[in-house]
């Protein structure tokens, strides 16, 4: 099974995220994110940069990132993160938010852009729909997963710009999760977590917590 | 001397947050990490957003604990998760989330809040629920301002540490995120650096 490490910025919905019964058990290391220097990521296969993680600390660990998806393991880098900072060849275009579409009326936008990827055993368009920050384009040879309108990608799969897998999304469960709000965010982690480890979708939705 | 100093949450990319020195004037701002290394003696508050590595302030307790040993204030916003203060315990979150639920009531009259309608903090654009989902429970002492929901769930409470200083407690996203909205929660943003540097009124 994936060895999945994530990161933990020490705020209080990485905590109820990353610590708290339902998640916890996903992760085989959880890494603060001031102590990465110290951390040897070699014993990992996926690490898990989660949502609104601090660029200014990411930034400077920008070679031991690389160093990582050159070893061919993969980088998930959740929103608000500042994946340009510290990612190669992240193109990235920063939109108002519109958090209230579902209510004043208006369309979101989103579509599943790779209906067959692995990803979409575990879940729906509705599971990755709350809002967005702004869009990425995707670079020549990567998979859009999600789209939103024609403008480009909020979720997409990278394994052409380095040795290993890059997946990139400005969407940001973990703040709207350990924030108490938002379903859609907790129904998104319910599927992507166990799709990160290598299980199957049917045990994902036994082990799901009403 | 500036009435504040407030500290730059984490954050990533993204423009969700307001910038709270456009709204109110003489405040300080210090990068999130720098607050190590930041003469807090030359403030007589310090504000600290939701967006808080909890960590990296649990690490700062004592230096915490000498500014409020001084007589100084401090404000905090969010879900305590970590060890921090004395003062914090865990956050309990609502255990449902019905309209009913989530009504912020007022217990005690405050010149933070002067001016300010609950139901407008209850509702933002007719959604419930961005105020308090929870609460942080309180020390023994301290005043309940708002109470959430049918029982009253003290989502926001001041405490006058026998030791010195005073702690504005807010469970919820930042108070200064209302500044520049078009309606009485507007007020908060001016009236919380007012009283918290003590130069607006305290009672």
């Amino acid at each position: 099974m994936t060895r999945l490490a994530v990161l933990d910025a020490g705020t209080y919905y990485h905590h109820r995220t990353i610590y708290e019964p339902r998640y916890h058990d996903f992760f085989d290391e959880i890494i603060y994110t001031r102590d990465l220097p110290e951390v040897d990521l070699s014993a990992f296969d996926t690490l898990l940069v989660s949502c609104r993680t601090d660029p200014s600390v990411l930034r400077p660990r920008r070679e031991q990132i690389a160093d990582f998806l050159a070893s061919g393991k993969t980088v998930v880098a959740m929103g608000s993160t500042g994946h340009p900072d510290w990612l190669p060849d992240v193109k990235w275009t920063d939109t108002p938010t519109n958090f209230w579409w579902w209510k004043e009326g208006g369309e979101i936008g989103l579509k599943i852009a790779a209906p067959d990827h692995p990803l979409f055993t575990h879940l729906t368009l509705a599971d990755v729909t709350w809002h967005y920050h702004g869009y990425f384009q995707v670079p020549d040879g990567a998979q859009s997963l999600v789209d939103v309108g024609e403008f480009g990608s909020i979720f997409y799969e990278d394994t052409v710009s380095t040795p290993g897998r890059l997946l990139i999304t400005s969407l940001d469960p973990m703040y709207h999760h350990g924030s108490f709000f938002m379903p859609a965010t907790t129904r998104f982690l319910d599927g992507f977590l166990p799709y990160l480890k290598g299980i199957g979708a049917g045990l994902a939705k036994r082990t799901s917590v009403p | 001397m500036a009435s504040c100093l407030f500290l730059q949450p984490i954050k990533g990319a993204g423009n969700d947050l307001p910038d709270v020195g456009d709204y109110v004037p003489d405040i300080d701002v210090v990068g999130h990490y720098d607050l190590e290394t930041a003469d807090l003696s030359r403030y007589p508050a310090l504000c600290l957003p939701a967006h808080l590595d909890q960590r990296f302030f649990g690490s700062l307790t004592s230096k915490i604990e000498q500014f409020l040993n001084g007589g100084g204030t401090l404000v905090f916003n969010g879900h305590v998760a970590w060890p921090m203060l004395p003062e914090f315990q865990p956050f309990v979150p609502l255990n449902r989330f019905s309209l009913e639920d989530l009504q912020i009531h007022r217990l005690t009259d405050h010149p933070v809040f002067e001016g300010v309608a609950t139901e407008e903090l209850t509702y933002r654009r007719g959604v419930a629920g961005f105020y308090a989902r929870g609460f942080n429970p309180p020390p023994e002492g301290a005043v309940n301002l708002h109470g959430v929901g049918p029982d009253r769930l003290p989502c926001d409470w001041v405490y006058e540490r026998p030791s010195g200083g005073r702690i504005f407690m807010h469970a919820g996203n930042d108070l200064w995120m209302y500044v520049g909205s078009s309606d009485t929660t507007a007020r908060i943003a001016p009236q919380l650096c007012a009283w918290a540097s003590g130069k607006g009124p305290q009672q």
